[in-house]
């Protein structure tokens, strides 16, 4: 599954193929060469004399290039090959390249049949994991040392052109060099592959468009390297942190995309391969994560989803007037709304989380020209909150989709149709008014009243916006405490009863601040308590609960980013020893996965497994979990910008030894944090 | 006035959508083909207004379609983003004008108020 493939990326381009460099793609191999939300190569195999080739090994550093070192045949105990084979990848100027090189060890000359049998399905990414019959057309031709893929469907196509540095003899199903190579010699060929959206006169409809070219790989290199350099330094006593921290680093640079509105800046897109687009929560809390080491990625994010603010009410997009997207699709699917994806804004919390964003940003930028730029994005966000986002008017945020076909069910980021449950196993009835969303709601009241005051003049918005989330702490904390259990319920079902599973949710809160103090204590002994807590990290539902399964993705799986969320609003309440623990699980699990944090990870407890179980179809890498370890790192020092300054106040668990985070980049310019780890005194 | 094109074009110089930001600037052409031949309409976006002439000026964006699908757009039947997506009308220029476009055509048809969908229970508190 997409966890073994490898990949070569560039935002929302890359190629995901086994760890031999061939793309065979199925319903249930997720590989291909994609662009622009589609499948670009479906099959892409090369064969040696008719032998398909192994791995010997494989160099895969920064997701700009991929380099397989292969040999002909099946592994055996002793290869002793008389030929190799050398595949070189990159995505350059937006092209897929790859560079073939056939080696001949032996001492004579040998003649080699070289085939790369090439074929796509021009699948948009959401469906490639389902059979479907394309409605449209497709076709082949041969050209000049190329060969054209192209579908059809009224005036929508797409073409895939696979061009040939060496001569080849060209076929509709792929391409045959014959070539003879002399003794302790090498033969090389490069192949191109272009992905092209066309327009009716052939040209395609992207280059029409104001943008700069995309980068070449040489380029991409000198970027990541001036980024990686840019950003804060991190040293560690503690490998587990620093490995994690540098392959973040990289992740996240990688997943950083201009969309086409935007072509200067760039945001996170949220994930590989099944999300590598331009989305709401995701790019909203991986900007927040990121906002000590990579500001900016917050003041694109903010900019793009205020130019696609929902702003009308179109019940096939479950769009509102001043409504946050959850995404946005270039698919045939979106083309020919199959799928409401262009943008589709079905996503309660999104909106709350934009006022968040924009206020955090500017406390951690100064970036005051935006908040004031950015006011009547953020004025019809916060309106939403009562106008649209309350539909029982009873104060609080639900949802429901209009969209009945293909609308979400769940519109929370546990959006899968069974993650909402009482502790019985039945689904919560609808419309569901989930705990975290009004914790988010009460957050934004606050900050938008902040803004208000210090930005936009209106000191009479920002006292009713106070009055609004005073009135909305109390009402919350007398219809979703459970008072005889001691936590918050995980919902109000739509007759306004309480929805009662132990989930991590409920720790979202803390980040809000909406928990009063004095319940703070019994909600983190419920998050790292047996139940919740596995050993490496807060599971989103708890043992015990009916629909509990180690493996469910929003039923009991480990997610790192809410994680992060979760150990940064137990610092908020200075709760740091429970904070310090669920960052030294999640750093500790981080080793299992060569630094890279996955979306999710299986829910076992840490005693029955020993090592943190991989979650069998997650994105990877995934930006809220690659922007994990930075916010993270933001509890263990205790990071808050206040006025002009940095405020720290490391608490740093032992094991971790010292954390230094130095040029850390904001308002106050560069400054360096240092926290140590000091053991406890023995008793 | 009986062209819906022209109807559609004076009314949006009279009064331009609530939903076009104050601080959105810039220049779009529209290129309709018909079958007399492109008509041109050039407008000129500035502090919410919307000024319409006929002239071929330099725009940030120029759209093409035919009359026939701009007609459908001034209805509110058809979106321009998922349009754009098909090539039923094609761009040149600034995508964000693109974007921009959804605020300067009509809602679908049929949108409904979330409230009245969860069934109007209770009233606000």
């Amino acid at each position: 599954m997409t966890s073994n493939l490898v990949r070569v990326m560039d935002g929302n381009i890359f190629v995901l193929s086994e760890d031999n460099g061939d793309i065979e793609a199925t319903p249930s191999n997720p590989s291909g060469f994609f662009d622009f939300d589609t499948r670009f190569l479906s099959l892409w195999r090369l064969t040696l004399d008719g032998d398909r080739l192994h791995p010997l090994s494989l160099a895969e550093r920064d997701h700009v290039t991929l380099r397989f070192f292969l040999v002909p045949g099946a592994p055996t105990h002793y290869v002793d090959a008389k030929s190799s084979v050398i595949r070189e990848r990159s995505i350059t100027g937006g092209v897929f390249e790859e560079r073939l090189t056939v080696l001949n060890h032996d001492r004579v000359p040998v003649d080699f049949t070289v085939r790369l049998d090439v074929a796509n399905d021009f699948a948009p990414i959401r469906a490639i994991d389902q059979e479907r019959t394309p409605p449209g057309r497709f076709y082949q031709r041969i050209e000049e040392r190329r060969l054209r893929l192209g579908y059809r469907r009224e005036r929508f196509q797409r073409e895939t052109v696979v061009s040939s540095s060496e001569p080849a003899r060209i076929d509709e199903r792929g391409l045959t060099y014959a070539v003879r190579v002399a003794p302790k010699q090498g033969w090389t060929t490069t192949l191109r592959v272009r992905s092209l959206v066309p327009r009716p006169d052939g040209r395609d409809v992207r280059e029409q468009l104001d943008r700069r070219p995309r980068r070449s790989a040489a380029e991409r290199h000198q970027d990541l390297a001036a980024w990686v350099d840019r950003a804060p330094q991190l040293c560690c006593d503690w490998d587990a942190l620093t490995n994690t921290y540098r392959r973040s680093m990289v992740d996240l640079a990688s997943l950083r995309y201009s969309p086409l509105t935007l072509p200067d800046e760039a945001m996170p897109a949220a994930g590989l391969p099944w999300v590598a687009t331009i989305t709401g929560r995701d790019a909203i809390l991986t900007s927040f994560e990121a906002l000590p080491v990579a500001p900016e990625l917050a003041t694109a994010t903010l900019r793009m989803l205020g130019i696609d603010q929902g702003s009308v009410l179109d019940d096939f997009r479950d769009e509102e007037p001043g409504k946050i997207l959850r995404e946005f699709r270039y698919s045939e699917l979106a083309a020919f709304e199959e799928r409401p994806d262009s943008p589709y804004f079905g996503s309660a919390d999104t909106t709350p989380l934009y006022v968040i964003l924009l206020d955090e940003c500017e406390k951690w930028t100064g970036d005051a020209d935006l908040v004031r730029e950015y006011e009547h994005e953020a004025r019809a966000a916060l309106h939403w909150i009562d106008e649209y986002g309350d539909l029982l008017g009873d104060g609080y945020i639900r949802y429901l989709r209009r969209n009945e076909q293909a609308g979400l069910e769940n519109q929370g980021w546990k959006d899968s149709p069974e993650a909402i449950c009482h502790a019985d196993g039945r689904l919560a009835a609808p419309p569901v008014a989930l705990c975290e969303l009004q914790g988010y709601a009460y957050d934004a009241k606050l900050r938008g009243a902040r803004m208000a005051r210090e930005f936009w003049g209106d000191p009479v918005y920002a006292e009713q916006l106070e009055r609004e989330a005073a009135a909305l702490r109390e009402r919350f904390d007398r219809d979703f405490w459970i008072a005889d259990r001691g936590y918050y319920a995980l919902a109000l079902d739509g007759d306004g009863r309480q929805v009662d599973a132990l989930a991590s949710n409920m720790g979202h809160l803390l980040w809000s601040g909406i928990v009063p103090p004095e319940r703070a204590g019994e909600v983190a002994q419920h998050l790292l308590g047996p139940r919740l807590f596995s050993g490496w990290g807060v599971r989103t539902l708890a043992e015990g609960q009916a629909r509990y399964n180690p493996l469910g993705y929003h039923v009991g799986a480990v997610w790192p980013f809410d994680n992060a969320l979760i150990a940064w609003g137990l610092r908020r309440y200075g709760l740091v020893g429970e904070a310090g623990r669920i960052a030294e699980a999640l750093v500790d699990a981080s080793r299992y996965f060569q630094g890279r944090l996955p979306e999710a990870f299986a829910g076992y407890p840490r005693e029955l497994t020993r090592y943190p179980v991989r979650y069998p179809t997650a994105n990877s890498p995934q930006a809220m979990a690659t922007g994990a370890v930075f916010l993270l790192l933001r509890a263990l020092l205790g990071l808050e910008p206040s006025g002009e300054h940095l405020l720290m106040s490391p608490s740093v668990p032992p094991r971790f030894g010292r954390v230094e985070l130095l040029d850390v980049p904001g308002r106050w310019g560069r400054i360096d944090v240092i926290g140590i780890g000091l053991a406890r005194p023995r008793a | 006035m009986s062209d819906p094109i022209e109807a559609y074009f004076a009314q949006l110089a009279r009064r331009p959508p609530e939903r076009l930001h104050r601080r959105t600037t810039g220049t779009i052409r529209f290129e309709l083909d018909g079958p007399d031949g492109v008509d041109i309409w050039h407008l000129t976006i500035a502090d919410g207004r919307v000024t319409v002439c006929r002239e071929r000026r330099d725009a940030d964006t120029v759209f093409r379609t035919d009359r026939g699908f701009f007609v459908r757009m001034t209805r509110g039947e058809a979106k321009p983003l998922p349009a754009w997506l098909r090539n039923d009308i094609t761009a040149e220029g600034r995508f964000h004008f693109v974007i921009l476009l959804e605020r300067l055509f009509p809602a679908p048809a049929g949108g409904r108020h979330p409230r009245a969908v969860a069934g109007g229970r209770g009233e606000r508190g």
